[in-house]
């Protein structure tokens, strides 16, 4: 068994899974993977059963937080001791995991993989909101994060854990800055990320205005207020 | 308050205790989620046939007139009740989530063929 586990939530994915997890199992064998069937309406599942892959089909679908701890209670469970978040989509590249598995050894809790660590931004939209979420991060806690809206994060044990466990640990920017402000160590790895091949993205105008008002409301004000479990406070500073 | 106001006042409060006192009788609500609709239906024919009590309370909040006063009355517990209701939907979906979540495990380790041994006990077991 690998020390790793990629998980990878899918929700109407029957466009990507295949290329997604077969680039998996034969280029990355020494990974362990886990498909996170989100309740999606298409053959995701269907897919997944016909190929045999290690998936977990949710019987509804949870929406991204829901599924991904899923994933890492799964992770939790079997012992691994890293889980890397991982897109169906075929954005994220798996030859970045081992890099991110190397940072992640010197100690640190959570490793991003980043789009722009020694890489410039392009200006556009989205990545207006990419500053914006990353400046509210920046206010309350003090730490740049170059790249807070990438989808592809590596967790540590500890993280698993409280991820598995606790209730509003979305994979998503405010859990970050609230886990930043709680003490834990966050590192940047740079990585290049493709295009979506095929399929509908989640992201057009109206959802991304929500996201935005969501997140930073998020990071602003919620998360000043969070209680963490004693279990989980100070083992590191 | 108008003889109008208090008849439509009662006439609708008898409607409501009807038709929550139906619903636990044909077994389709719990008492406990009963009780509210009883307490705010009574509490409403019992401004409406004793307005001098409303007018007392309405005159000690400053409400201006005894109908202003059952308006907010009103207003306020459907605001209490809304919020017990949104949070009782915070732990519906959360323990949603936990059921979901745990089916698909199960699933997954049953196809799997694995013994269902939770790698986190034989830690604590060495």
């Amino acid at each position: 068994m690998s020390d790793v586990l990629v998980v990878i939530p899918a929700y109407n994915e029957e466009a990507n899974i295949e290329r997604v997890v077969e680039n998996l199992r034969n280029n990355f064998p020494q990974y362990d993977y886990v498909v996170i069937n989100d309740g999606s309406k298409d053959r995701t599942a269907e897919i997944c059963r016909n190929k045999g892959y290690n998936m977990l089909d949710l019987p509804v679908n949870l929406g991204l937080a829901g599924g991904f701890q899923a994933g890492l209670k799964y992770a939790w469970r079997k012992g691994y001791s890293y889980a890397i978040q991982f897109d169906g989509d075929g954005q994220h590249r798996p030859e970045y995991i081992q890099p991110m598995k190397e940072r992640m050894s010197k100690g640190y809790d959570i490793v991003i993989g980043s789009r722009f660590v020694e890489e410039k931004k392009p200006h556009s939209m989205r990545m207006l909101g990419s500053n914006l979420i990353a400046l509210a991060i920046r206010i309350t806690t003090g730490v740049k994060i170059n790249d807070p809206t990438s989808g592809m994060r590596m967790f540590s044990r500890r993280m698993i854990e409280e991820f598995a466990m606790g209730l509003n640990y979305g994979p998503e920017p405010d859990t970050v800055s609230y886990l930043l402000k709680q003490g834990a160590k966050i590192s940047e790895v740079q990585v290049q990320m493709d295009e979506r091949i095929a399929g509908e993205s989640y992201l057009n105008p109206f959802n991304a205005a929500k996201y935005m008002t969501k997140m930073l409301f998020s990071i602003l004000l919620i998360q000043n207020f969070r209680k963490r479990d004693k279990k989980y406070r100070g083992h590191r500073k | 308050m108008t003889v109008m106001l208090r008849t439509v006042l009662i006439i609708m409060s008898v409607l409501v205790l009807f038709v929550i006192i139906r619903r636990v009788r044909l077994s389709k609500a719990r008492i406990e989620d009963s009780m509210f609709w009883v307490l705010f239906a009574m509490l409403l024919v019992v401004f409406s046939v004793f307005p001098k009590a409303a007018s007392f309370i309405s005159g000690i909040v400053g409400t201006m007139s005894t109908a202003n006063f059952i308006y907010l009355l009103v207003i306020f517990l459907l605001i209490v009740k809304l919020f017990s209701m949104s949070m009782r939907l915070s732990q519906l979906e959360t323990k949603l989530m936990e059921l979901v979540q745990r089916i698909a495990i199960d699933e997954n380790e049953r196809n799997r063929g694995e013994d269902l041994v939770d790698k986190n006990q034989e830690d604590f077991i060495e």
